[in-house]
């Protein structure tokens, strides 16, 4: 073990200047300008579904979108303050309200179509194309979230990768019903859970890992 | 999980200023100028980094030595946060409060430590008595390994000697006894027993040497 003085001279000697972060929120801001930007993209090479002004009007499906689209921007802006050491953990709550409009809106849409119109809704093509739009909006996201957050893997990287993943998967899930006619359907029903749920979890077990792989490290040498 | 101080409300110290502090060395943290000389740090001012460092290192150590019993962890604690400061120095906003930002980067590297603690002690056991009593017990089969080699010596050896080694070592007769039950002569019985203790001698130490 290296004494504690010669390890502060030898910090202090290969100190660097380092650029401050930018306030939480202006970085929060950038990483949903992303978010829209690869949308949008998709939307361009993808193609809007053709009901998608009439279903808007729906007030279920509306308010179910609106939540989603809160749940997104929300937790991203909580995990940007809450990756901070000197913000409160309470942040963490922050989407909670716009989580539960969006989650329970799912839950009230999964319930008709299987009373209504029984579970072969949705063919083949479909699926696929779905798991495509979610894999090209979750995946730029995530790994732009990773990098973005990589300084809170020494302080709390289960609470910050939940918040991240949380935010990733409201916005795939609404990428996936602005793209996709499914809607109403089982099978897109269970992709929206899927990402998140997948997400979630996928970010509990192992985003402490990916956390630790690029985190930054101390340069002693 | 971790220790029951964890759980304590002993950090609010630093956020809220002097009034809440019992401890004279802990009311007169100087929050203010720590955030100037880190704000200084940023930039790249060494001799303010060199400065902050040394002077957060005894509250450090402070903090730590409410989680941590043996000396070495506390000093171990304290340079984990201090290489964390040092990673993660961009964090810290110079128009945000110092203490609270330490405080919270320490309290997360001592939890973190606490656990991966605990985690190794659930793993690796102390050395115990009952540790103690398994050691005996292999030196008890060293001892049966040496009696095995002994025994497989005294078979290697030419029939007379190994006769005669049986008779007066192992089985512990008179010279009388055991030229009566071997018919050998007790002169005989002699050279041999000794050629025998000298060969088994040779045998064994040649073995041991290898």
């Amino acid at each position: 073990m290296i004494a504690t003085p010669d390890l502060i001279d030898s910090l202090a000697a290969n100190m660097k200047p380092v650029r401050r972060l930018r306030p939480p929120l202006v970085r929060a801001a950038c990483w949903l300008l992303l978010a829209a930007l690869v949308v949008a993209l998709l939307a361009v090479s993808q193609g809007m579904r053709s009901d998608l002004m009439p279903r808007l009007c729906d007030p279920a499906f509306a308010v179910g979108m609106a939540g989603a689209v809160m749940t997104g921007v929300l937790a991203a802006v909580a995990a940007f303050l809450v990756s901070l050491p000197d913000r409160s953990r309470s942040w963490l709550l922050l989407p909670a309200p716009a989580a539960v409009i969006w989650l329970s809106n799912i839950g009230y849409q999964c319930l008709m179509p299987w009373i209504s119109m029984g579970p072969d809704g949705v063919s083949v093509g479909e699926a696929t194309r779905c798991l495509a739009t979610l894999v090209l909006t979750s995946l730029p996201l995530s790994l732009a979230m990773l990098v973005m957050l990589r300084y809170a893997a020494p302080l709390r990287p289960t609470a910050v990768t939940l918040m991240g993943s949380l935010s990733v998967a409201a916005i795939t899930a609404t990428a996936l019903s602005l793209f996709h006619a499914g809607d109403a359907t089982a099978m897109i029903i269970m992709f929206n859970f899927g990402a998140a749920a997948m997400f979630l979890g996928l970010g509990g077990l192992f985003g402490r890992r990916m956390f630790e792989w690029i985190a930054p490290r101390a340069d002693i040498s | 999980m971790a220790d029951p101080s964890s759980r304590s409300p002993q950090l609010r110290l630093v956020g809220s200023g002097c009034e809440a502090a019992p401890e004279a060395s802990r009311a007169t943290i100087p929050d203010t100028e720590w955030a100037i000389l880190m704000a200084h740090a940023q930039d790249g001012d060494r001799a303010a980094y060199q400065r902050l460092l040394r002077e957060i290192t005894p509250y450090l150590r402070s903090l730590a030595a409410r989680r941590h019993r043996d000396p070495g962890d506390i000093e171990d604690a304290v340079q984990d946060v201090l290489l964390t400061v040092h990673a993660i120095r961009h964090t810290f906003d110079p128009t945000r409060p110092f203490g609270p930002w330490l405080v919270t980067i320490a309290k997360r590297r001592f939890i973190d430590r606490l656990r991966s603690q605990g985690r190794r002690r659930r793993r690796e056991l102390p050395l115990a008595a009952e540790h103690e009593a398994v050691a005996a017990l292999q030196v008890r089969f060293d001892e049966g390994s040496d009696r095995r080699e002994l025994k497989k010596a005294i078979d290697e050896l030419p029939p007379m000697q190994r006769q005669a080694v049986h008779l007066l070592r192992l089985r512990e007769m008179s010279l009388k006894e055991a030229s009566q039950a071997s018919g050998m002569s007790i002169a005989s019985l002699k050279v041999n027993v000794h050629r025998a203790v000298k060969n088994l001698r040779r045998m064994l130490g040649d073995r041991s040497e290898t």
